[in-house]
């Protein structure tokens, strides 16, 4: 029962990282797009 | 171009939550319990999707590898990447499900079994791959670069699905046997889960391919301004 726990944390907690890795890629393109719409502001 | 499908990401992501929450009814509610592993043995029923995701994944890294050197589009080079992350994550989380199964059933964390070796090979490879892919050769030589890498690594994939057929191994060749010694209900549960782990595995691999073609489209549109700026 302990090992069936262990396991399905891992799993768990390895796709709520790759859903947090996005989660972060996704702030870094908004930063991005707002730079790109100051930018634009300055033409 | 990359063509951005919003409807068809929220489509997935509400099938995937769909098929996840029946999957988790059939792992401890309707698979009946296995009479020699006891309930460890429900470790299976996120493992083998997981590792045949992993399969599929690299696939179609080698797929979209093909099409980066036939075609040259940038499109397919972004996809092949999305894909290895994936497999890479899919298949890390195999191995550590299966080390922890391995544990329970064989007393062992880890044993160099032709299937587990191959397996962490493969895992290796694409790990490689990608911290290629993070040193970001750009341009077309580039591009062409890591699809010949993607096409070679593919190498090792039906070298990790033969093993347990093709060399003595303590790991189970699932398929090679008809029930593979399943009761019908684990099998019902067993496909269920395959296709909650793909729905998920779709939502995620578009949902980062989005991603990652609009950071390409935003980075150009900045050089131009800048460019423009300049002059």
């Amino acid at each position: 029962m302990n090992y069936l726990f262990i396991a399905n944390v891992c799993i768990w907690v390895g796709v709520g990282g790759y859903v947090l890795f996005l989660a972060r890629q996704h702030s870094a393109l908004e930063r991005r797009v707002r730079q790109l719409e100051i930018l634009d502001a300055d033409e | 171009m990359f063509r951005i499908y919003p409807k068809m990401l929220m489509f997935l992501a509400a099938a995937t939550m769909l098929l996840m929450a029946v999957g988790q009814y059939a792992i401890w509610v309707y698979a009946p319990e296995e009479m020699t592993m006891g309930l460890v043995q429900k470790i299976f029923y996120f493992h083998l999707p997981l590792a045949w995701w992993s399969f599929v994944a690299f696939f179609g890294v080698c797929a979209a590898s093909v099409l980066v050197l036939w075609t040259g589009k940038e499109k397919w080079d972004v996809l092949a990447g999305v894909l290895a992350e994936v497999g890479v994550l899919f298949s890390g989380l195999a191995l550590v499900t299966g080390s922890i199964w391995g544990r329970a059933a064989w007393n062992t964390w880890w044993t160099w079994d032709p299937r587990l070796s191959t397996t962490l090979v493969m895992w290796f490879v694409y790990a490689g791959y990608l911290v290629l892919r993070a040193a970001d050769a750009g341009g077309a030589k580039g591009a062409r670069m890591r699809a010949v890498l993607g096409i070679v690594a593919f190498v090792d994939v039906p070298l990790v699905f033969l093993s347990a057929r093709l060399w003595r191994s303590i790991h189970p060749a699932v398929l090679a046997s008809r029930s593979g010694g399943l009761e019908p209900e684990m099998w019902t549960t067993v496909w269920i889960n395959v296709v909650a782990w793909g729905a998920l595995f779709a939502a995620v691999v578009l949902a980062r391919y989005h991603g990652a073609g609009f950071a390409r489209r935003v980075e150009a549109a900045l050089v131009r301004i800048q460019e423009k700026t300049l002059q």
